[in-house]
């Protein structure tokens, strides 16, 4: 390259001089490798940072998509003979009952001696069965002689030197008469809801069997809860079908439940005079063998876990049925059979998870998702199982009282595929469905996670913004890249990139606080504008090329766009003075206080005309607001294409004689259609992900109709609210995830074809 | 037949007759149809910026206030026979007619009621009344109404009386002098409130964090495996100390405090109640209709002053927004330090450094795309990461003897990198356009001349591309200030007690939760107990968020078109 600079000789000059002369700097050279190296690190680096995004927010998912990890932590010994196990929150001190009444916790961390209290002496009669709950930690106690009493176990954390220490605490109940005849008590239960309180049990009265139940109340006084009295006892024994075999009582204090051998259950429901049978089901009738193996509720209490003799499972849950008025139990769930008979059972005390255990083999299964969590065929057989209040132990004691305490993990019991998009059927409700409620007022609410109605939802807004933003974008690009003087051009462009600037909180605050109320008022307006403005445009289309030639060539560069403009400003006007009158005379509904009067307002005609719903923050606004937001993005990327469909070919078509209309339809928009395709599709993504807008303008409820007059909440809304109190790496909080990563690849994907088509375009050009 | 084909044999009939079918047929009335399009695209924009405008100009403007007679059968309803309001609005009763019964109104025609802000929240109970017309005997406008603004309870419109200044006798303020007065003791106290202020939000508070961090270390200290009792007995000296000068500061504030109280106002309410309020709690005191144009236009400016540098009130119902508008610009500033180099890093990598090939194109559709990724997605992605994930670990390895979370929780350095890396792809882009639009020739004499091709780039190609790249950082800028969503997850509050970057040390406060014009919009008008008087509010924070962010872009804009001009070779 320095060869140039020397005189040419023939022959070369000795390489050595000339070489120091233009021999680069070392310190140059360094530096250019060290940026070179730094640049590609920096760029690349940069690059997957960014790309990483997607990674990081899959990583944060994938945890919603993992089953339960059960493994043993531990063994040790139980006391023989045990009827019923109980565990504090921590799996600490598990408490077992025996068959002789008493009543012993051992310590599986510490080295303390078993702590046994005899509840039976406490009592004062034989205890003949027992029923635990362990949400509260009552026992219910049925004794020998047709009574029953209630033992609380409380769980006391101490700390001392900073060591916790659990302390179990045993408060035992008088014994409360059940009333009727004397016998001893073959099953109890005991239901509590703070102000209801029912007992049922099954009593053993001369070799026959009694269903009794009684309600309770409980006086309060100053120094704190009183003595729990008997208000009213039932005998249901006639009303009982079958041979009673099981009762259960319900937490809500309202109800109890009777199982018989025949395999039926009875519902028996609180009135003024005692209780009345308000149903009778069976819940195996379709299966060989109808019979019952285990009844037991599910955390909440109006849910059922039902296993047959042989090994059917099921879930039945409350609900109103359609055209009914009263709650009824229906079959909701279907889990994969056990393989026989149920021997031992348990639920979380969190979710709606329960455990059954057949013979060895023990699943974990959760209600809501229908979905077994957890199963293996064990290498005991065990008789009790328990689950502690942390949902991190499950405790198990074989046929030789051995205790296995096992490790769980389940962090994401309430996420499956099914809860995010499939159709479920949950507590309360009397069809499966698609829903979004992920916090409620109480402990036993069952999250619904469904991502459809957010969908849904996203989608409505974008059908509704584009609806309305595409026919103005894309004419107004092609107006502006075809018709107008290039001096309008370099005006409008700077202004819609202006509007593509505006922030979207602005756009929202307006749409909902300024625009909505207008709107809500005067939709008969809004009506009648959309029909007149586009007539106003051809109408004036039709006037101005009627016009001399000496007209229209006085008005000058800005003429069309001066008259477009007064046209559309008096059809305005005129829509928004007609509307009223059009109300008047269309949208008219009876006045109810008046009958013959009619009273002219469109939000009542609305739900009286078509049955739905109209609100003041709908679709309508966010539509129109959105279109702030998605015009500009769909304008520029039109107009682009729109003008770089190369010159010549417009002037051929000129040329031949044809109008610019017949250019612009036929010559240069079948050219520019994928450009202006992947405008929209931008335009769409835009919409898509859109968030202040909507979560401002919009009532923000789940729904899932198409209503314009309705409200939506889109995924990105539904992050904008519930990410901030979701708790950190909790259900909700990925589940919002899950929402993004929705999010991300909608755009994405719509990104992606958009921006292939531009490149496809680009080739294209080059070719012509 | 083809379109060419049949214009050709129509153009070929010269009739005159023909010419007016030919123009329908040639779509002339479709034409006009699209420019419809345009012209409402046109009106959408200008007719948004024009009611921002005038809504947030006329929030500062002095309304007059009017005296109101009641008609006597409305005076009793009313409960008074005087209202003394701004008038905001007029507009129809609709359906009140239907809904009661229509007492006393019109059953064609509902009428009209005016919508009225009668302020004096404290003594009336409500600050906003719709009053019927039909109910109206007499309007003036007496020029003796005084509009006070005070610290608490919004507005109060009042007949004054008299002022009660400490150590002299009351004035009665009838008189101009006595007006004079309250101006004077006004200004006093707004002297003193800065006192105030200066006392116990920078003193007080840098001597309570110096506190903080000397009983941290303390804990720290004492956790260890073997206790210093001297190097505790030291620290506890010094935290007595401290607390010394605490007492000494708070003792000052007090007295300025009763100072702030000693001065007091008396004056009538419309409902004829006399009322009597310190001094110290009025902001400023005014007599609307007693003012001419200039002096409205005085007033009208000084409202604006006081919203750009005055603190929020009333749950940020009143006052100004000065630490929202601080943090947004702290908070963009930060974006710009962080996003700048990335992207023209990335950038020239990308256009000088990367073979161009497949996953060129690729990365470079990637990166496209990711500007359309929704903002919400970036913040979704910048609470997970920055702050449980990179915030989480610098709390466990640097504050964990701090009692809550430090950078575990949003705060102004999360929101920033959040936003940097939303903005990222915008830099990329115009960074890229203005390398691309450096011409091969500039750069290929350089390297003829002997440069090496990081030299090329450093001392020929960047300069070039330059304004392409100031552009770029532009409209990341302003993107990043108007983006609302995903600040809402990652650190941005209503109400900061504290500015992200103040006198105490170390100065820039990284880890500090802010104000943001966007979400101070979104939070006025949607979670403001009293959503009718935060009105003004909004509309005044939107125009100066709007007048920010279309400044910048203009900026951009402007200076992008000299660029194109400048290197005439077309970017897609």
């Amino acid at each position: 390259m320095s060869d140039s600079t020397e005189p040419s000789h023939l022959d070369r000059a000795t390489p050595a001089p000339a070489g120091a002369r233009v021999a680069t700097r070392r310190s140059v050279l360094l530096l250019d490798r060290a940026m070179s190296l730094i640049i590609r690190l920096g760029g690349i680096g940069i690059i997957v940072a960014v790309l990483g995004i997607f990674v990081f927010i899959l990583w944060q998912i994938l945890p919603l998509f993992r089953g339960a990890a059960v493994e043993l932590a531990s063994s040790g010994r139980a006391p023989p003979g045990a009827r019923l196990m109980l565990v504090d929150e921590w799996s600490e001190r598990p408490g077992f009952l025996g068959a002789d009444g008493t009543l012993t916790f051992i310590d599986l961390v510490g080295d303390a001696p078993a702590e046994s209290i005899d509840l039976a002496g406490r009592v004062g009669a034989q205890i003949t069965a027992a029923h635990l709950r362990p949400t509260t930690g009552t026992i219910a106690l049925g004794l020998e002689d047709g009574s029953f009493a209630l033992a609380d176990v409380n769980y006391r954390a101490e700390f001392d030197d900073g060591r916790r220490r659990v302390v179990p605490e045993v408060n035992v109940g008088a014994p409360i008469d059940l009333g009727g005849g004397r016998g001893r008590v073959l099953d109890v239960d005991y239901g509590d809801s703070g102000r209801d309180k029912v007992a049922a049990a099954i009593v053993e009265v001369e070799g026959k069997l009694e269903v009794r139940a009684v309600v309770l109340t409980q006086r309060r006084t100053l120094v704190g809860a009183g003595r729990i009295e008997v208000r009213g006892a039932f005998d249901a024994t006639p009303l009982v079908g079958g041979t009673p075999k099981a009762v259960l009582a319900s937490s809500k204090g309202d109800s109890f439940l009777v199982v018989t051998d025949e395999g039926e259950i009875d519902y028996f429901f609180a009135v003024d005079s005692g209780f009345e049978l308000r149903q009778r089901f069976s819940p195996f009738e379709d299966q060989p063998d109808p019979r019952i193996s285990m009844a037991e509720f599910i955390f909440g209490d109006v849910s059922l876990a039902l296993v047959g003799v042989d090994g059917t499972n099921r879930v039945f849950s409350l609900f109103v049925p359609e055209g009914q008025s009263v709650r009824t139990w229906g079959r909701t769930k279907q889990f994969p059979p056990l393989p026989g008979p149920v021997s031992a059972y348990t639920k979380s005390t969190r979710t709606k998870a329960f455990l059954v255990v057949a013979g060895s083999l023990a699943s974990l299964r959760f209600s809501t998702t229908e979905s077994i969590r957890w199963q293996e065929e064990l290498p005991f057989a065990p008789r009790l199982v328990a689950i502690s209040g942390k949902n991190d132990r499950i405790l198990f004691v074989d046929e030789s009282s051995r205790l296995h305490v096992y490790a769980l993990s389940d962090p994401h019991p309430e996420a499956s595929w099914r809860a995010f998009f499939g159709r479920i059927w949950y507590e309360g409700a009397d069809r499966p469905g698609f829903e979004w409620q992920s916090t409620g007022g109480t402990d036993d609410f069952e999250p619904k996670l469904s991502m459809v109605p957010l969908l849904i939802g996203t989608l409505k807004g974008t059908f509704y913004a584009l609806l309305f933003a595409v026919p103005i974008a894309v004419s107004a690009a092609m107006y502006a890249s075809q018709f107008a003087h290039w001096k309008v051009r370099a005006f409008v462009k700077p202004l819609m990139e202006v509007m593509a600037s505006l922030p979207s909180v602005v756009l929202g605050f307006l749409a909902a606080l300024w625009l909505a109320p207008i709107i809500e008022t005067r939709v008969p307006s809004v009506l009648l504008m959309l029909l007149l403005i586009p007539s106003a445009g051809v109408v004036l289309g039709l006037l101005w090329s009627a016009a001399p030639v000496a007209v229209r060539n006085r008005a000058g560069l800005f003429g069309e766009l001066t008259v477009l403009l007064c046209g559309l400003l008096v059809a305005g006007a005129l829509g928004w003075i007609g509307g009223p009158l059009l109300e008047r005379l269309v949208f008219t509904v009876p006045d109810p206080a008046e009958p013959g009067r009619r009273i002219a307002d469109f939000r009542l005609w609305w739900p009286a005309f078509t049955g739905a719903d109209f609100q003041q923050r709908n679709s309508l606004v966010v539509g129109f607001m959105m279109g702030f937001a998605v015009i500009p993005i769909i304008f520029t990327i039109a107009e682009d294409a729109l003008s770089n469909v190369p010159q010549s070919l417009r002037s051929g078509s000129l040329a031949l004689g044809a109008s610019r209309w017949q250019t612009a339809v036929r010559i240069v928009l079948p050219t520019a259609s994928a450009g202006i395709f992947s405008a929209l599709m931008i335009g769409l993504g835009r919409a898509v992900g859109e968030t202040m807008i909507v979560l401002m303008a919009t009532g923000n409820t789940p729904i899932m109709d198409f209503n314009i007059f309705s409200g939506m909440r889109t995924l990105s809304a539904n992050i904008a609210v519930e990410l901030p109190e979701a708790p950190h790496h909790g259900t909700l909080y990925r589940a919002l995830f899950l929402g993004a990563m929705l999010l991300f690849l909608m755009t994405f994907a719509v990104n992606t074809v958009a921006e292939v088509l531009r490149q496809h375009l680009r080739e294209r050009f080059r070719t012509i | 037949m083809s379109p060419t084909e049949s214009s050709i044999t129509k153009s070929t009939g010269p009739a005159p007759s023909t010419r007016r079918r030919r123009r329908i047929d040639g779509g002339e009335p479709l034409v006009f149809l699209t420019g419809m399009g345009l012209a409402i695209g046109l009106t959408m924009i200008t007719a948004l910026l024009a009611l921002i405008l005038f809504k947030g100009l006329e929030a500062f403007w002095p309304k007059r206030v009017a005296r109101i007679e009641l008609t006597p059968a409305a005076a009793e309803r009313v409960g008074r026979d005087v209202v003394v309001a701004h008038i905001l609005g007029r507009q129809e009763i609709r359906g009140a007619a239907h809904a009661e019964g229509g007492a006393g109104v019109d059953e064609g025609d509902p009428g009209t009621e005016l919508r009225l802000q009668v302020g004096n929240r404290d003594l009336n109970g409500m600050g906003f009344m719709y009053l019927p017309e039909s109910a109206i005997e007499r309007i003036s406008h007496p020029r003796g109404i005084l509009r006070l603004e005070r610290m608490e309870y919004g507005p109060a419109l009042v007949e004054p009386l008299e002022l009660d200044i400490a150590g002299e006798p009351p004035l009665s303020l009838a008189s101009e002098g006595g007006i004079d007065a309250l101006e004077r003791a006004i200004r006093a106290a707004a002297h003193r409130r800065a006192e105030i202020r200066a006392i116990e939000r920078d003193q007080i508070g840098g001597l309570s964090r110096r506190i903080e961090s000397l009983r941290m270390r303390r804990r720290g200290i004492e956790a260890s495996a073997t206790p210093d009792p001297a190097e505790v007995a030291s620290i506890e000296a010094r935290i007595a100390e401290l607390e010394r000068r605490y007492e000494g500061l708070a003792a000052e504030s007090r007295a300025l405090r009763d100072a702030q109280h000693a001065d007091t106002l008396t004056y009538r309410i419309d409902s004829g109640r006399e009322h009597r309020i310190p001094v110290g709690e009025i902001v400023s005191a005014e007599r609307p209709n007693a003012l001419g144009f200039f002096g409205r236009l005085r007033v009208f400016l000084g409202n604006m002053w006081s919203f750009v540098v005055d603190e929020p009130r009333e749950a940020n119902t009143e006052g100004g927004i000065f630490p929202a508008l601080f943090g947004t610009f702290v908070m963009t500033l930060i974006l710009s330090v962080a996003v700048t180099p990335f992207g023209v890093i990335a950038a020239i990598y990308l256009r000088e450094y990367a073979k161009d090939g497949p996953t060129v194109r690729a990365v470079r559709i990637a990166i496209n795309n990711l500007a359309g990724v929704p903002s919400i997605v970036f913040g979704v992605f910048g609470l997970g990461f920055f702050v449980y994930f990179v915030g989480g670990s610098i709390d466990t390895l640097f504050f964990r003897l701090s009692e809550g979370p430090v950078f575990g929780t949003g705060g102004i350095l999360w929101a920033s990198l959040t936003l940097a890396l939303m903005t990222v792809p915008v830099v990329i882009v115009a960074t890229e356009e203005a390398l691309a639009a450096v011409s091969r020739g500039v750069r290929e004499g350089s390297l003829a001349c002997g440069a090496s091709k990081w030299q090329t780039i450093q001392r020929i190609v960047l300069p070039a591309a330059a304004p392409g790249i100031i552009t770029g950082m532009i409209l990341a800028m302003a993107r990043g200030a108007g983006e609302v969503a995903p600040l809402m997850i990652t650190g941005v509050v209503k109400l900061a007690p504290t500015l992200p970057l103040d006198a105490t040390f170390p100065f820039l406060h990284l880890d500090r939760k802010f104000m943001h014009l966007g979400f101070h919009i979104y939070d006025l008008g949607f979670q403001s107990p009293d959503s009718e008087a935060a009105r003004p509010m909004v509309f005044a924070t939107t125009l100066l968020l709007i007048a920010l962010v279309v400044t910048m872009n203009l900026g951009a804009i402007v200076i992008r078109e000299r660029l194109r001009r400048k290197y005439a070779t077309g970017a897609f």
